[in-house]
């Protein structure tokens, strides 16, 4: 007999190496457009403006980087977006983890019905509300400001219904035995059940400041003055010119440069990111 | 530090679905009381009632002197000891004990004192800065104890506290549980579904069934003298043999009953008025069950499967006419399958139940 | 008599009324306040003038929008099934957790956390005619480049690719979730029945993902119907307004020219449509409560 003398492994049915290989050829693909974008932001403008093909080739510079340096528009735009980005998440979590708690754990009247009619608002995209909303900004002249660009975050019903997925999650008898410790349901939140769902809070905080950070549409309609751009509106608008490839390089060390932060939080926290998309959605 | 248990009335709804039906009870002070039923009775929700965890949907709730159900679970003076522990993950077991106590807003020093104290008497001195995490199953069980002491509670309410515990471990902590009481003389109500724990721990046993209590009694008591046919078959073990009844008869000395397999046994039973052998069953416990000396003659009973435990065994078999039959017999017995004993009946041992499952005995007590 | 202590509490309330208020403000009369400007004639200087559905005739009779609509449609239909298909196979080649696929999950979902303006600018990079890779591919292979972006046609294609890559990342790690929930003794039980890998695939591993690949499918509609920024960024809806999606009409009759009565009628259909997908989720996903 031709002896398969080796070890029946009882992986072998899950796994398939074949379709490992073809996901590696894919990675490939997707990441060509970024190996591309990172050419282009270490090459000078002038050759460039020669052919694109130069990126294959040396010399390779860093001056298009030093520029972002120089011109301070782009840092400016970055603050916006890190303070809108920040006070949104900071709202959200308050906000969330107080209505989660609500109504994973107490009881009030109305809370069913409550609970559906927040739920329901999952499923309002912005674009309906988006023109009253421009309008009632209007009313308050909270438009080219921080306030405008952070309160239509708050109103997202993702954070409410994912602190309460979480708070469900905690045992019943944590809550209750505090209960029985006399404490009041405040001091309960806040003691007990808010410190269990620090996790948690990092998971919705750091995806709310990803979604805040990366928001596109309300800063555009909302802020119109170049000093409260945010820098994805920021960033689109230095694209206007784009079709004479003038700096090439430069737009791209742009374009590197803003969406390294994002990277490296997606780095550090990968697992809250996961976390949050997929326990919003499953379920 | 003890106080009376008294429950009125009491029902519990969830919208049309009704769990407890009229439940009335009064517990002593400083009696140890257990809660025994099979799982969906409503003891755990009877015992989450009296915390305050379960709205009462009527009746009323007194604890000592005060009527607790009009208060909110932490002014209720009870301390409970959950199934699953409940210990807070974040703190200490020293701020796990010491939770309830700042939330009165006691002093410092009084905290630190019945921690400290709490923590000697359960053995659990040199664990007071861990966290839960870091705890073996017992000794969160012991925190969770200690959490409850520190309180110096009316009453303690344990909800099924030994079952996430290792036989071993639930049999000595059932014993330490039975020394505390003795030592802080505490009213206690225990949970369970497990009649060992509840014979070996109780003063007296409440069992339930079906949303109503079916018998309230010392162990002896609802051992010997099942008021039911449900307790009757809920304790002991093995199951109580029961035998349709097709006939009876009165006479002086007792009513003879005749029944399916063992034909006619003359009992010491003297039914109450109106009862009616329709429906009826005979109940007999397998140790009651005489088994005869080679030589003699009774009912023959065939041995179909032995179960030896060691100190006695089970034999589980069949009756001429088919009927099943469990019988205790010496564990030294060299009994084996296909064997054939005689058996009788001692007519003290014998349980009567009508078609209702209520059980006639002596006297018609 | 005094009353019986309940559970239920109308100060328990408290803890949800901050998020209400946000919610009633910034959401609820929103919606509503879009629905009534729907119904009347606005701009930007005076007071609406009640005009019942003529902005929604007016809308269906701009052949602006049903350009649009056609778009969009055509876009949904093409790019959800590629992103579930693709996604699904990523799922499964990389559901064992080992160091590759765990480097392969977090590379394909990285560019999910890019913005839109970032991803936009990547891909014109690509596309752009003369600079861009592809042309310097072509010119490499020694073809004729294509005009990706402003031709009809290939420019909703390239707004596609943009779309594909950037949205890979949440399928993906839906699919993979939905996978680590089946039990792993199932499995176990069709190598003790002796079933071939193609069998396991088609009988046990997707039966029991079908919900998720439904939810999945469903929220990417949802998502994908919104299609705004790159479009706007890529192509500018052009040429000739053959990329220009519903959003982006939306945002040019609101936002561009202030017809508000009119932007808002177009996005109260839009609501509708995505209500109705919404609706098809939330039935996908209680069903499975019920059995």
């Amino acid at each position: 007999m031709a002896a398969n003398n080796k070890t029946y492994k009882p992986d072998a049915l899950t796994t398939n190496p074949t379709l490992l290989w073809i996901a590696g050829v894919l990675s490939v693909v997707m990441m060509a457009p970024v190996a591309w974008l990172v050419g282009l932001s270490i090459k000078n403008n002038q050759e460039l403006m020669l052919g694109t093909d130069s990126v294959f080739r040396l010399p390779y510079t860093a001056v298009n980087y030093l520029n972002i340096l120089q011109t301070s528009r782009v840092f400016g735009w970055f603050f916006n977006s890190l303070v809108v980005a920040s006070g949104q998440t900071l709202g959200v979590l308050v906000l969330s983890s107080l209505a989660g708690y609500a109504f994973a754990r107490l009881e009030f009247p109305f809370r069913r019905t409550l609970f559906v009619i927040v739920l329901f608002g999952l499923a309002v995209p912005e674009q309906a509300v988006i023109i009253a909303r421009h309008q009632m900004f209007n009313w308050f002249g909270l438009h080219n400001t921080y306030l405008g660009l952070m309160l239509p975050g708050l109103s997202s019903a993702f954070g409410v219904f994912l602190m309460t997925q979480f708070f469900r999650a905690i045992p019943k008898e944590i809550d209750e035995a505090a209960l029985l410790d006399n404490a009041s349901q405040f001091r309960i939140f806040w003691k007990i059940m808010l410190p269990l769902t620090l996790p948690a809070q990092a998971t919705l905080g750091i995806f709310t400041f990803l979604h805040g950070w990366n928001d596109y549409w309300w800063p555009l309609i909302s802020a119109t003055k170049k000093d409260m751009f945010t820098l994805t509106v920021g960033i689109a608008s230095s694209q206007t010119n784009f079709a004479q490839s003038e700096g090439l390089g430069f737009l791209a060390s742009q374009a590197v440069f803003a969406s390294l932060p994002v990277l490296v939080v997606y780095l550090i926290f990968q697992r809250h990111i996961v976390t949050a998309v997929s326990g919003g959605a499953v379920k | 530090m003890s106080a009376s248990i008294k429950i009125s009335n009491v029902t519990k709804h969830y919208g049309a679905l009704t769990v407890l039906d009229d439940i009335s009870l009064a517990i002593q002070p400083g009696e140890f009381v257990v809660f025994l039923g099979p799982s969906g009775c409503g003891k755990s929700t009877l015992l989450r009632m009296i915390a305050g965890l379960e709205d009462v949907s009527a009746g009323t709730i007194s604890v000592g002197d005060a009527r607790v159900d009009t208060l909110p679970p932490g002014q209720r003076g009870v301390a409970m000891v959950f199934q699953s522990y409940a210990l807070y993950p974040h703190m200490t077991v020293a701020q796990n004990m010491s939770f309830g106590l700042e939330n009165i807003k006691m002093p410092k020093e009084e905290i630190k004192r019945r921690v400290k104290a709490a923590a000697e008497t359960l053995e659990i001195g040199h664990l007071l800065e861990r966290k839960p995490q870091k705890l073996s199953g017992g000794q969160r069980q012991r925190v969770a104890i200690g959490r409850a002491i520190v309180k110096e509670p009316k009453a303690f309410l344990f909800d099924e506290p030994l079952s996430n515990l290792d036989a071993a471990l639930r049999g000595r902590t059932r014993l330490e549980l039975a020394q505390l009481h003795a030592r802080l003389g505490s009213t206690m109500i225990f949970v369970t579904h497990d009649q060992v724990e509840a014979m070996t721990l109780a003063d007296r046993i409440v069992i339930m069934h079906d949303r109503r209590i079916e018998q309230i009694g010392t162990p002896m008591e609802v051992y010997q003298k099942p008021a039911t046919r449900f307790v009757a078959s809920f304790i002991g073990s093995p199951a109580m043999n029961f035998l349709p009844v097709t006939a009876v008869q009165n006479n002086p000395g007792g009513l003879a009953v005749t029944t399916v397999g063992i034909g006619t046994l003359q009992t010491a039973i003297h039914p109450q008025a109106g009862f009616s052998p329709r429906g009826a069953t005979l109940g007999i416990r397998a140790e009651d069950i005489v088994v005869l000396p080679q030589g003699q003659t009774g009912t023959p009973l065939k041995a179909e499967v032995i179960e030896r435990l060691g100190d006695r065994s089970l034999v589980y078999g069949v009756l001429e006419d088919g009927t099943k039959l469990t019988v205790e017999v010496d564990g030294r017995s060299a009994l084996v399958i296909g064997d054939s004993l005689h058996i009788s009946f001692d007519p003290a041992t014998l349980h009567l139940f009508d078609e209702s499952g209520q059980a006639h005995r002596t006297g018609g007590d | 008599m005094a009353k019986t202590y309940r559970r239920s509490q109308w100060s328990h309330g408290l803890f949800i009324l901050p998020y209400l208020s946000a919610f009633a403000l910034l959401l609820v009369f929103p919606l509503f306040w879009g629905i009534w400007l729907s119904l009347h004639k606005v701009d930007l200087f005076g007071p609406g003038r009640f005009v019942g559905l003529a902005n929604y005739v007016r809308v269906f009779a701009d052949p602006v929008f049903l350009q649009a609509l056609r778009n969009t449609i055509v876009f949904v239909i093409v790019s959800v099934p590629s992103l579930v298909a693709l996604g699904l196979f990523l799922a499964l080649a990389l559901n064992r957790t080992t160091r590759a696929t765990s480097f392969f999950r977090g590379l394909f979902f990285s560019s999910s956390v890019l913005s839109v303006t970032i991803v936009t600018l990547i891909w014109r990079f690509v596309f752009i005619p003369g600079d861009g890779l592809m042309s310097v591919i072509f010119k490499h292979l020694g073809a004729e480049p294509i005009h990706f972006l402003s031709t009809s046609g290939w420019s909703l294609f390239s707004i596609g690719v943009a779309t594909v890559w950037w949205c890979l990342g949440l399928p993906m790690m839906l699919f993979l979730a939905a996978l680590q929930q089946i039990p792993a003794d199932l499995y176990e039980a069709a190598a003790l029945d002796n079933a071939s890998p193609w069998r396991v695939l088609t009988r046990i591993t997707l039966p029991s993902i079908a919900r998720t690949i439904m939810l999945v499918t469903i929220i990417q509609i949802v998502m994908q119907f919104q299609l705004f920024g790159q479009a706007q960024l890529m192509t500018n809806g052009g040429p000739n307004g053959t990329s220009r999606p519903l959003v982006m009409y939306i945002y040019e009759v609101g936002f561009v020219r202030w017809d508000i009565g009119k932007g808002a009628a177009a996005s109260q259909i839009l609501f509708l449509i995505i209500l109705c997908a919404a609706m098809a989720q939330y039935v996908v996903s209680t069903r499975k409560t019920e059995n």
